[in-house]
């Protein structure tokens, strides 16, 4: 199995306080497919930094608010 | 399942088949010349590939239609690298093999057998990839 990269992220915890947008929405909202934000809530992929920050600023918070490092 | 992951399923599929079926073509009548088996594949392999890539688009019109993301091009490139190696694995192979064995016809058979073993690596890796993560 592929080693999960480092990064913990609370997009699905933001994507439910911000009405509960979907997955297949945000993925719209920031350029990837649904697959792609299943697979970073999952942590199962670490998404670029550009993706990171479209991310960040559609929930408009911060990319730390967003994304941590394993064990911080 | 993700468009990109059911063309892969699909086309490994597509594949397979016609490489069994160049491989059943080539043990018919090892000597007969290479267009022999090479014309049905060929054909099989477009007609194939063709009809199901429409099917699988008319099923998912917009994901069909969709660019690659940055994670499906990460995997594409992650598994070109991998079936890359294969494919000069395979490809040295058959070139050992010639030399043993010095036919035309069997080196030219060898070496379409790589492409298509590495292209099938090359959807078997996008699977594990994309089911796995990356």
């Amino acid at each position: 199995m592929a080693k999960r990269p480092p990064i913990t992220n609370r997009v699905r915890e933001l994507r439910e306080a911000n009405g509960a947008i979907s997955q297949a929405a945000l993925g719209e909202a920031v350029g990837v497919t649904r697959q792609t934000i299943i697979a970073i809530e999952q942590g199962r992929y670490s998404p670029s930094l550009e993706t990171s920050f479209r991310i960040a600023r559609l929930f408009g918070v911060g990319l730390e608010d967003v994304f941590g490092w394993e064990g911080d | 399942m993700s468009f990109r992951e059911k063309s892969a399923w699909v086309m490994s599929v597509v594949m397979v088949v016609t490489g069994l079926l160049y491989a059943w073509l080539v043990q018919a009548a090892p000597q007969a010349p290479v267009i022999a088996p090479l014309l049905p594949y060929v054909l099989a392999v477009t007609a194939l590939s063709v009809v199901v890539q429409i099917v699988l688009a008319l099923h998912s019109p917009s994901e069909a239609s969709a660019p690659l993301d940055e994670r499906e091009r990460n995997v594409a490139a992650r598994a070109g690298q991998i079936s890359g190696i294969v494919l000069a694995i395979a490809v040295m192979l058959s070139g050992a093999v010639y030399v043993l064995f010095p036919e035309g016809n069997m080196l030219f058979h060898h070496l379409l057998g790589a492409l298509i073993v590495a292209q099938f690596v090359d959807y078997a890796a996008q699977i594990w990839l994309l089911r796995r993560g990356y």
